[in-house]
Formats: C-alpha cells, structure tokens, sequence
C-alpha cells in the first residue's frame, strides 16, 4: 500500500492550516496591530505634518504565516508592522525616525512595559501570551523613498552599534509581486475557502463578505509554510541555525516556480522538484537551461551567488551564500533534497507507523497528529481478550 | 432487572465484550456469548481461550450468585465438576462467596470464579490432572470444605462450628466451637467472621444439612457419638426449623 495523492495532498492542506494562524488569533493580532496603528498616528510628532500609515508586511502580509518552532516547541506568532512616517530623507535622519516611533510607543503605559530593547531595525512589542499563544509585534519605522514596483519604495533605518544608516526595503512593492503569482490560484479557491472559514470560525466573522481575503490560502501559500515549517524543524539545532534558509528566499522562489497547480502536494512537488534542479550550481555547474533563463538563481563568475529581490534587482537575498565555503547554499540545496525525501517521495511508504514518524518529524507530531487520520484510516482495534491473573482459587466441586 | 444489576452488567460487558446476547426473564437475566480470556496463574502457563456461556443471573443477585453454562459443547459429562444440569460447578455455595466477595461484583465473579474454573479445565483436559485442588462431590465437599478452611480435628468439629453459625452467627466471646476451649475471638474468630458474613439463610442451611447428613449417617453406623451439649443444640436446630 502506498499513500494516496489525493488524501495526501489533503491531509498537507490540513496539516498548513494546523500551522497557520487561525481566524481569531489572526482577528486578534489585526486588533493589536490597529491598536499600535491608532497610537502611532495619534502621535504629535514635531516637525512632521501629515498622517502616519501603518500596515503589515512579511508573512502576515503575504498569508504564509507559521507558527514559529523555537527549541522544538511551538512559539510566539511574528507580526510585522511598517510604520511609515510622513518624512522624506533630507528632512530627517534614521536615528531621529528611529526614536521618533519609540519615543510615542514609550508614551503609552501598556506599550512600554511591552517594549523590548532596541533592535537592529525594529521596535519589538511582546504581547502575552492568551490561550497559549502569544504575538511577537516588530514595528519597523519607514520613510517613503520612492522608487520600486508601486514607487512605494521605502527607507528604512538600521543600527549597527551606536551608528545609524539607511538602507532599502520595498514591502509594498513585494507584497503586490506575490499577489500577481497567487492571483488566478486565490481567484480559484476564494469563494470556497472563505464559507469554509466562515464554518469554522462564525462567531468571529459576521459573514463571508467579512472574512478577510488575508486568511485565503492558494496550494502556493501553502507550499511555503510547509516549507517554512520543515525548514523550521530540520534547522532547530543551533549549530545549523544561521544557515537555515530565510524565508524571504524560499517565499520568493516558490512564487517564482509555482505553476498554478491546484493541490498542495503538486504545488509543493513541483516547486521541490525545480529548486532541486538548481542543486548542481553549488559544484559550480551548468543547470537545465529553461530554469537558468529564468536566472532566479545565479552563481557570478567570481563564485558569488545571487537571488534578486523581485521588486528591486539591486537587492540580492543570497549576498551571503559564498560565506563558510558556500554553507548556506549547501544548506540549502541539502535541505531542497531532504524536502523532497521527507514530503514528496514520502509517497511511496508503506507502513503507517513509519508514514507517520517521518511526517511527525518533517512537520512536527503535534500539527500532523490530528490529521494523519486523513491518510490512514484508523484500522479497528484487535480486540485483546482480558488478562487475569489467577489466585487463591476456588476449588471445583459437584453437587450430588 | 434493578438499576444496581444494570451497571455491574453494564461494567462486565465492558471487559467481556463477547457477552452481547441479553434475555431479561422476571427473575433472572441470561447474559450469553463469547468469553475470550487470557489467564495465568502463579507456576503455571498462561493461557489463552475462549468459552462460548450462559451466564443465568438472579435478580436478588448478589444474595444469590449467577448459574452458569457451557454452551459451546466443550465441557461434557467427562468433566468432574459439572452439574447434571449442564452449569459448571465452580466450588461449594459457601466458598464461592467467599470468593465472590474478594471482588463482589458481576465482573468480580467471572474473572474470579468463571475464569479460573475454565483455566483449570483447559489444564485438565490438556494434562488429564487438575492445577488447582479439587473439592469432593455432594455434601463431602462442603464438610471437607469447613475442615480444611478451619483446621478442624474432624467431623464432628465441622457440624459444632456449622451449628455455631446457625444458631449464633459470631460471637466473640462465646467458645470456640471447634473445642479449643478458648473463646471465639481468640481462636477461630476472623474465619468464622468471614463464614458468617459470606453465608445467606439459604447457603447456611444448605451447609448446615449437609454437615449434618453426614455426621448423622455415621452416628447411625455408630462411627460417631455426639456429645450431650452439641445433641441438644441439634434438637433446638431441628425444632426451629421444623416451626
């Protein structure tokens, strides 16, 4: 017996949704990030006339959220914020901006007892946890440069000790490259999915014209949590875990080589099988010539590597890759082939006590346990006759 | 059937699980099924079967214990410790509730007092001996029974202890009946407690014929010669019963 493709492609669908965000925590968050928004806006900020925009970028943004796996146990969601102020570079610096944004949240009572110390390019809220799951809120403070897909470029500030400097970041830009690859896809299940949110979760939503677009998920999407949460898992050790792959580069390829299929385990296998296609780069190789037109993954001539930023060439993702002997692209590559070990040809396994092992290990036993039903039914129970031991026993007898 | 009877079938279909037929009568229930076990018993093998029974409850059971039946036609009339009414024997009246009391339920009865009867046919059948001691037919079981249990010196020691309980039921501070002189609580007092709380009017009775039936016989063949105090116990016995 080997698994069903069908089934198996369901149960992966499920198994995302376990790791996705689900539709009140989701309605929770947008509460707190509309929450953070109306005080930032609300700020008097000197010299700075007009409005304040806050809005999500990263995973929130793009619906390929997962709960993320910190020493093997399930942690706090991240959400990130941009918080755009109505600046332009000559009229500030990044440490103004940066302080500017901190200095409101630090104003309000509840915010800045939530404040963590300032990082590299964030202002992290730490909300507690509710019903065992907490938010991590990075609030990044932004100013519009121009430029980009939308000219929704943004400047954004970074702190390397005590020095300030900007650099580049377009998540409006990026946000409205992933919706073009997941159009058709989220047309295709948009009806379907937000009447089964609406089952699931109608206390929350009033209707199916209120549950957002955000908690649609196309096999794309999909796809990319998977991969997020494998990688999330196949990386935990901290020896490994600064070359695990980022997840801006996985969501960027797999929205490159989704080819609009309809389930998860096609998406998903076709989008393994394409990134394997790229593994001989690492000798330093030529690849299928079709995938290097596509050029999504380049080796330079001086060894370098280069994933492009869809949204702004000049950014490439793997700028580290040729670091350690190329460890994050032979991280890489490595964890593409165990990908396909672990979720694609795991088809072809017969014994549901190792099916279910394996999946266990490759997606985590508490998201795939409520599911793995959907691959193997549960086979009725042998019944084992009662055990009894005997002691001082009666002795037989007869009546006459 | 009362609500209390309903719960102990309830908890031993939940173990035996094969006992799925039910027939409620006004008087009794027949539970019947497939009885598949595994027993062991201490320097013995573990075994593993399955019987096909009846199990015929009473309704005032647990004042009077189920009656049970092979039906699969395994246990014929080969096997010692079957009744000539087909139900399997599983020990003397008096010792089956003491048995039946270590766990005094339903379930406590089958695994208690079915199970190792099987057991023990299964073993016999299989080696042609018996693993467990069997008790002597009729009334002999029953007087060997009070002997054995008690230590007694004899026959005649069983029917002072069984008049004992008839007449007494436990007293402490009487003197033990079994001649020792010394009184109840400082000799046999905690067996004779367990007979007493364990008999019903009816096993008592039963018990107290028995005994007596035997004694009697051998009084009558001169073998035995009742005692004056132990005689006038009897006449008050036998006058009760009478009225």
């Amino acid at each position: 017996m080997t698994v069903d493709i069908t089934k198996y492609s369901k149960f992966l669908e499920h198994v995302a949704n376990e790791i996705d965000i689900p539709p009140g925590k989701y309605q929770d968050a947008v509460d707190r990030y509309k929450a953070v928004g109306r005080w930032l806006e609300e700020g008097e900020y000197p010299e700075c006339p007009g409005d304040v925009s806050i809005y999500p970028q990263g995973s929130f943004r793009l619906g390929t959220v997962v709960r993320p796996i910190r020493n093997g146990i399930e942690a706090s969601y991240d959400i990130d914020l941009v918080c755009e102020m109505p600046l332009r570079k000559p009229e500030t610096t990044p440490k103004v901006l940066k302080a500017m944004v901190g200095d409101r949240l630090s104003e309000n009572q509840t915010y800045r007892k939530m404040l963590d110390s300032e990082g590299k390019r964030c202002w992290t809220l730490e909300y507690a946890e509710q019903d065992g799951v907490g938010f991590h809120v990075d609030v990044l403070p932004a100013i519009l440069d121009g430029g980009g897909l939308l000219s929704a470029a943004l400047a954004i500030t970074n702190k390397d000790g005590s020095a300030y400097s900007w650099s580049a970041s377009d998540p409006r830009g990026y946000g409205a490259w992933f919706d073009g690859k997941n159009r058709a896809a989220t047309a295709r299940v948009i009806l379907e999915q937000r009447q089964e949110i609406e089952r699931r979760a109608p206390a929350i939503f009033a209707s199916v014209d209120k549950v957002p677009d955000q908690l649609v998920r196309t096999p794309l999407q999909r796809a990319i949590q998977l991969m997020k949460r494998h990688r999330d898992l196949g990386f935990n050790h901290h020896a490994r875990i600064e070359f695990a792959p980022i997840s801006i580069i996985i969501t960027t390829l797999a929205a490159h080589l989704y080819a609009n299929e309809t389930d998860v385990y096609s998406a998903l296998s076709g989008i393994v099988g394409k990134l394997r296609a790229h593994a001989s780069l690492v000798e330093g190789k030529p690849i299928d010539r079709s995938l290097a037109g596509m050029g999504l993954v380049q080796r330079r001539s001086d060894g370098t590597w280069y994933i492009g930023n869809p949204v702004n060439p000049d950014e490439n993702f793997a700028d580290r890759w040729h670091e350690d002997d190329h460890a994050r692209a032979r991280a890489f590559f490595g964890w593409v082939d165990v990908l396909q070990k672990d979720l694609v040809n795991i088809l072809a396994e017969t014994n549901p006590r190792l099916l279910n092992e394996h999946l266990g290990r490759a997606l985590g036993a508490s998201a795939i346990s409520k599911h793995f039903n959907i691959l193997i039914p549960p086979t009725p129970v042998v019944e084992t006759p009662p055990r009894i031991h005997i002691a001082r026993p009666a002795k037989p007898w007869r009546r006459v | 059937m009362n609500e209390n009877l309903r719960r102990q079938i309830a908890e031993l279909t939940a173990v035996h699980k094969g006992l799925t037929n039910i027939v409620e009568g006004d008087a009794e229930t027949i539970l019947s099924g497939k009885v598949p076990f595994e027993a062991s018993a201490d320097g013995l093998e573990t075994i593993s079967d399955s019987f096909e029974l009846e199990l015929i409850i009473p309704h005032d059971f647990p004042e009077k214990l189920p009656q049970v039946k092979e039906t699969g036609g395994r246990i014929g009339a080969d096997y010692d410790h079957r009744n000539s009414d087909g139900t399997l024997c599983l020990a003397v009246p008096v010792e089956q509730r003491r048995v039946f009391f270590e766990q005094p339920t339903l379930l406590g009865f089958v695994n208690r007092l079915v199970v190792p009867y099987l057991y023990g046919y299964y073993y016999w059948k299989t080696y042609g001996r018996h693993p467990f001691e069997e008790a002597p037919h009729g009334y002999k079981g029953i007087l060997g029974h009070y002997i054995d249990t008690l230590g007694l010196r004899g026959d005649l020691d069983a029917l002072a202890v069984i008049c004992f309980l008839f007449e007494h039921g436990y007293r402490g501070h009487h003197q033990c009946p079994c001649g020792s002189g010394l009184r109840v609580r400082a000799c046999h007092g905690p067996a004779l407690r367990a007979f007493h709380e364990h008999h019903t009017p009816e096993t008592l009775l039963s018990d107290f014929i028995a005994i007596f039936e035997i004694c009697f016989q051998k009084y009558q063949k001169g073998e035995l010669a009742f005692p004056q105090s132990l005689r006038l116990q009897i006449m008050r016995i036998l006058n009760r019963l009478k009225g």
